[in-house]
């Protein structure tokens, strides 16, 4: 009864403190700061290429951008067996990492109206 | 395909790139170093996020017509940044910066109109003037900002209006603190010339330690900015550090010890083309500094040893930061009567560990396989050894800083490359 007694006391004394912050924080005069952020420019909206409406006879490229060295060439592998109607091809993207840009392999998507798989992460 | 582990952060590039309904498949994380025949399985299996098959996902993907929303043109606007928030009381507001990870996770001082007004008298320039624009790394688009959005972080650190002008001039390199790289890059910030005692910097005696309200506040006001005008530090999203850099919270920033020069050794402004009697603020970016150890206990040959663990594989890039005592070491007993001569032996003749060397040079692994010297002798050196050759990037120099209070003949190095150096005089 008497620890019943003092647990209720305590819930008391706890309640009070917060109502005593609560109209402490309510009495703070407002002030205004300035916003720290910067501006975000728009986003330009660009549209997706159009799909295949099949897979056959097509050329799918599976591209590695440094997605670590055995995920891809097995993509490459799985969809091949799969699909043996259409060609595959693995290649790894020029340039150390995937900063770099590799214009000569994507005009050769372009040329040959292919699509692309490409990877990212590690 | 995206590694499951990267789903937050393609989606956000991919709705930054303005493709925001681009089609994903996921697979396992991570898929790096795992054995073909586990990569095979990952592919025959299911996407761990969507529970279907990868296989049938990768053809829909491929073949499913698109949407509307795939085809739409326009704009995606931004939501509006007001230039005040709404008036609040100290307490709620300081809940509202933390809430939104404006602030650095320390207590912060709130940019009040009068406080910020206060940190602009350390300029000259217009409040309303743009700075720069700043990203948290090269996929993310670039945030825009103007001076009185400076003056805001530089409140929120903590900083003097006299030190306003270092801060705008960090800020205007565009240089993110908070790198968005799975590796978790440092960054370093070095002040020359004048402004060094006019704001009463530090780069005597703990230069580097929490010492000094210049140097704390102006590294620590680089990664409030980072985060509130390069639109950076949402983990997942614009920070992907996978177990971050402590580092980043001043981000190294000290002044060099001018004084403490020896003659004929440039301040690092000078060598990267500023004048004589110019303020500038240079960044660097790399990941670690190391205690080197007692300055020329080994003479010069042991000073390009000791780098030597930065002359291979990531890294490849050093800067040198010595004690006022190593510097005249250096010159007197080493012989280098310049920076840029110590540099410039320091790349010829630091040693690289075999292991990175051969994985950076597979020509001359090959050659050394076939039997051409020096590389055949080379292959032939014990695990560990080091090779009489230095693996530093060509184009990147060895950088030398003086910073201490010579109490000691200590040095500190890491990996650490010059990014930039703005002038400090443009922005007073």
């Amino acid at each position: 009864m008497k620890n019943r007694i003092y647990w209720l006391l305590a819930g008391m004394l706890l309640a009070v403190f917060c109502l005593v912050g609560k109209i402490l924080a309510a009495d703070e005069a407002k002030v205004t700061v300035v916003n720290p952020r910067g501006t975000p420019p728009p986003i330009r909206l660009v549209p997706m290429t159009p799909r295949f409406d099949t897979l056959d006879g097509k050329t799918i490229y599976v591209i590695n951008i440094g997605f670590g060295d055995t995920f891809l060439p097995e993509v490459q592998k799985v969809m091949a067996e799969k699909f043996p109607k259409t060609t595959w091809i693995f290649k790894r993207k020029a340039g150390r990492d995937y900063f770099d840009d590799d214009p000569k392999l994507w005009a050769e998507i372009k040329e040959k109206n292919g699509g692309v798989i490409m990877g990212v992460g590690h | 395909m995206v590694t499951q582990r990267f789903q937050e952060l393609v989606r956000t590039i991919s709705w930054k790139k303005g493709m925001p309904k681009q089609r994903f498949t996921f697979v396992p994380h991570p898929v790096a170093g795992r054995p073909p025949e586990l990569c095979n399985q990952y592919v025959r299996g299911k996407d761990p996020i969507t529970g279907k098959l990868i296989v049938d996902e990768l053809v829909t993907a491929l073949t499913s017509p698109l949407a509307a929303e795939e085809k739409k043109t326009g704009f995606l606007m931004r939501d509006p940044q007001p230039r005040l928030l709404e008036p609040n009381t100290p307490t709620n507001l300081i809940d509202l910066f933390e809430k939104n990870s404006w602030t650095d996770g320390l207590p912060i001082i709130l940019p009040t109109e009068a406080k910020v007004a206060e940190m602009l008298k350390g300029t000259s320039h217009k409040p309303d003037e743009i700075v720069g624009t700043m990203r948290p790394s090269p996929p993310h688009e670039a945030w825009e900002f103007n001076v009185e959005m400076v003056a805001a972080n530089a409140v929120m650190a903590g900083a003097k209006p006299e030190y306003f002008p270092v801060i705008l001039a960090l800020a205007s390199t565009g240089v993110t603190s908070l790198f968005s790289s799975t590796t978790s890059f440092a960054r370093m910030a070095v002040v020359n010339g004048p402004i060094i005692t006019e704001i009463d910097m530090n780069g005597g005696i703990g230069a580097m330690s929490p010492l000094n309200k210049a140097n704390a506040t102006i590294g620590r006001a680089w990664t409030l900015l980072s985060r509130n005008l390069g639109g950076g530090a949402i983990p997942g999203q614009t920070y992907l550090g996978s177990q971050g850099n402590n580092l980043n919270y001043n981000n190294i920033c000290f002044p060099e010890k001018e004084d403490k020069l020896p003659a004929g050794w440039k301040p690092f402004s000078e060598i990267k083309g500023f004048k004589h009697g110019e303020s500038a603020v240079s960044t660097f970016t790399g990941w670690e500094i190391v205690h080197g150890g007692l300055g020329m206990g080994g003479g010069k040959e042991g000073l390009a040893r000791a780098i030597s663990r930065y002359s291979t594989g990531a890294y490849r890039q050093v800067t040198l930061l010595l004690d006022p005592i190593v510097a005249s070491d250096l010159k007197e007993l080493g012989g280098f009567q310049t920076k840029e001569a110590l540099s410039e032996w320091l790349l010829k003749n630091t040693p690289s560990p075999a292991q990175g060397y051969w994985r950076d040079h597979p020509d001359q692994m090959k050659q050394a396989k076939s039997g051409v010297e020096p590389f055949a002798t080379w292959l032939k050196y014990p695990e560990g050894a080091l090779i009489p050759a230095s693996s530093f990037w060509p184009d990147v120099p060895v950088e030398i800083i003086v910073v201490g209070g010579e109490t000691n003949a200590f040095m500190q190095f890491g990996d650490f490359r010059h990014i930039s150096t703005a002038s400090v005089d443009k922005w007073r």
